[in-house]
């Protein structure tokens, strides 16, 4: 019996394809407009401008070159008197000054591979979370779960290259530039808000023209790869009901908009990152490899998706108690945490965006150490409550530790990394059974658990636990002196900096809001016009032969080949 | 004594087991298996060739039970497992010769 194995007409596609295609030109087309009047910086797309004695600092960050000075400082006669002793002497050594320029170079050089090879290994992390969640669902769903990651990789890109880039660091250089990869002198501009107060970038959208740049485009690789993590975060909240289209949706959603808006806030120089400046709060708010630009906007928005799309079928009885849907491969989840961690490595030590910064080391022990104490607080925990180390909880709770210390991590102590991941441990247990037995809302994965409410412990330690020791100037905020002392970084709470404590909890909570807000917002209308979720016969199924035509696993499925 | 065989819907085997247990059934066995009936499977494609999924996933529940109990058992299978739809699955009854109970010896309707 045959039967058409297309379940949308041709017109639905087309009608599908011409509504994203306006909407992306509608978008396209307001944001160039800035673009073209332009007086900017000239881009540098065969890296030969970038990376010159100006780069060049020593181990302390000091400048080669001085700055020129402030008339309106107070040390200005000592400024002036640096400055111009140091034209005199640059006059008298020409060879000296090339010299500079190459020093300049190899140092920009080296920071590119750093944030590239970095990047790289966050991009491997696709191939752990793949696993991991595809491990956790059940087996008539493996395919699905699989080309759920797959195709969050390639769509969230588009939507990032198209306008999420432009939106998050078309403004990078106004209070943000990465001196390590040159400074990305080209993206200068917001679209929405100026000075201290911006809310989206303007410049490099579809990455071209300012875009077009050797130091700018090494910054986008490093932060397109955060921004895939979370863009398949939400894989492990929706899963095993969503259909694809409406997943592919959500993935230009987080990829052009909802993560590239708060990432502009934090990281791309807008008000969040300058509220040290503006309105007198620590150092602005601080995360430093994206607890909560990363995670907590992932956990987040899956929790809004997986509130509007309902529980799975017979995951609630009748009487409302939760059923277990055990995993079908503890392999794939235990083989994509080890991957997972390993890619972390990248992710976290990676944010310094140069290895010429040598707080890598700590950050990258601090990261494993945070992991270790999460899992082993989890396994016990569990152990005490329920008899048995559980072993997917073992693996969340290393995950758990490894999202609550990416925001603290270069600005804690090792034992203050175990106390985070202590926490974050306790927290992700208490979150899973929160979420499945009060809140009611389906986490196949516990994604919520893992990446949004340990996202916003790891932002909010960030306020308690940073001690000083890195930092100093970061946002532009006591670059001379912090708190009377000189060199004085980030610091928090127990430290004795309450500002930035209110301020890391202001902002996480915001993170909160606007991932779970906006999501909502855009997705309760989506589902209005079309529901997201697949029919009750294919969800009872499994979707991966209904949604895709193949089985995870067909040699179960006895099927013969028509001739 | 007779044999119930019954070839049901998988994500029906809950409520199956829901009304049986309350018959108090002393025993039963769940066999994945794969059929068909007059539900017949459909065509899918792979890297443009097609094939048939004719043989869809059932879980075969076979249940041995005194003459006079097989009605209500059947009645709660069929209550159970039905959705109303086509592959809802059927029940055979069939005569039994003889049980014996491995770990005691007994036979008969003791050993049920």
């Amino acid at each position: 019996m045959r039967q058409q194995f297309a379940r949308h007409t041709l017109r639905h596609w087309l009608l599908q394809g011409a509504i994203t295609s306006l909407l992306l030109a509608g978008i396209v087309g307001v944001c160039s407009t800035p673009c073209l009047a332009d007086e900017s910086p000239k881009p540098d797309p065969a890296g030969i401008a970038t990376g010159d004695k100006t780069s060049v600092q020593d181990a302390g960050g000091n400048l080669f070159i001085p700055a020129t000075p402030d008339p309106s400082s107070p040390d200005f006669a000592a400024q002036k008197k640096a400055y111009d002793d140091f034209q005199a002497q640059s006059a008298k050594e020409p060879i000296a000054m090339k010299l500079a320029d190459s020093v300049g170079h190899v140092r920009v050089a080296t920071n590119f591979s750093w944030t590239l090879l970095t990047g790289y290994l966050v991009l491997f992390m696709q191939a752990g979370f793949a696993l991991l969640t595809c491990g956790l669902v059940r087996k008539k769903n493996a395919a699905h779960l699989m080309m759920l990651n797959f195709a969050a990789f390639v769509f969230a890109l588009l939507a990032y290259y198209a306008v999420g880039f432009a939106f998050q660091y078309g403004a990078a250089a106004i209070n943000a530039a990465p001196t390590n990869l040159g400074g990305t002198p080209t993206l200068n501009s917001f679209l929405l808000g100026h000075g201290s107060w911006g809310f989206l970038g303007g410049k490099g959208f579809f990455l071209s023209g300012p875009g077009y740049d050797s130091g700018s485009l090494c910054l986008t690789l490093f932060e397109f790869v955060f921004m895939e993590t979370a863009g398949y975060i939400i894989v492990g909240a929706i899963c095993e009901r969503i259909s694809f289209w409406a997943f592919l949706l959500c993935e230009l959603f987080i990829g052009g908009i909802l993560y590239p808006v708060f990432g502009c806030w934090v990281w791309g120089g807008g008000w969040m990152s300058q509220l040290g400046s503006t309105i007198h709060l620590g150092h602005g708010y601080v995360d430093f490899a994206g607890s909560t630009v990363v995670h907590a906007i992932g956990g987040f928005c899956a929790m809004a998706l997986a509130v509007i799309l309902g529980p799975r079928l017979g995951k609630y009885g009748a009487d409302g108690k939760p059923r277990a849907f055990p995993a079908h491969n503890i392999v794939y989840v235990v083989t994509g945490t080890f991957i997972l961690l390993f890619g972390w490595m990248g992710f976290n030590p990676g944010s310094t965006l140069g290895a010429t910064d040598l707080r890598i080391s700590v950050i990258a022990m601090n990261t494993n150490l945070a992991a270790v104490s999460g899992s082993a607080t989890a396994l016990l925990l569990w152990y005490l409550i329920f008899k048995k180390p559980d072993i997917t909880m073992a693996c969340n709770g290393m995950l758990a530790g490894l999202v609550a210390i990416t925001a603290p991590c270069a600005f804690v102590s090792p034992n203050s990394a175990v106390m985070i991941g202590v926490l974050a441990g306790l927290l992700v247990c208490g979150g899973v059974l929160f979420n499945e037995r009060v809140l009611k809302v389906d986490d196949p994965c516990g994604a919520v658990s893992v990446h949004g409410y340990c996202g916003w412990l790891g932002a909010v330690c960030v306020g308690i636990f940073a001690d000083g020791t890195y930092g100093s100037g970061w946002n532009g905020v006591g670059a001379s002196n912090y708190l009377g002392q000189a060199g004085q970084g980030v610091t928090g709470l127990l430290h004795g900096d309450l500002s930035q404590f209110e301020c890391q909890l202001l902002g996480a909570t915001l993170c909160a809001v606007w991932a779970f807000g906006a999501t909502y917002g855009v997705f309760w209308i989506v589902n209005k016009v079309k529901s997201m979720r697949v029919t009750a016969e294919v969800e009872l199924e499994g979707l991966d032969v209904p949604e895709f035509g193949m089985s995870g696993y067909p040699e179960d499925a006895l099927a013969s080949i028509i001739h | 004594m007779k044999r119930i065989d019954a070839v049901i819907r998988p994500e029906r085997l809950e409520q199956v087991k829901a009304r049986l247990s309350s018959l108090d059934i002393q025993g039963a066995t769940a066999a994945e298996v794969r059929g068909f009936g007059r539900q017949r499977g459909h065509a899918e494609m792979y890297r443009g060739t097609e094939y048939s999924v004719d043989f869809l996933p059932k879980i075969l529940l076979t249940i041995i039970a005194a003459d006079e109990r097989v009605p209500q058992i059947v009645d709660a299978i069929i209550h159970g497992g039905r959705t109303g739809k086509m592959g809802d699955g059927k029940i055979f009854v069939t005569p039994v010769d003889e049980v014996i109970r491995i770990r005691t010896g007994e036979r008969g309707p003791a050993a049920l």
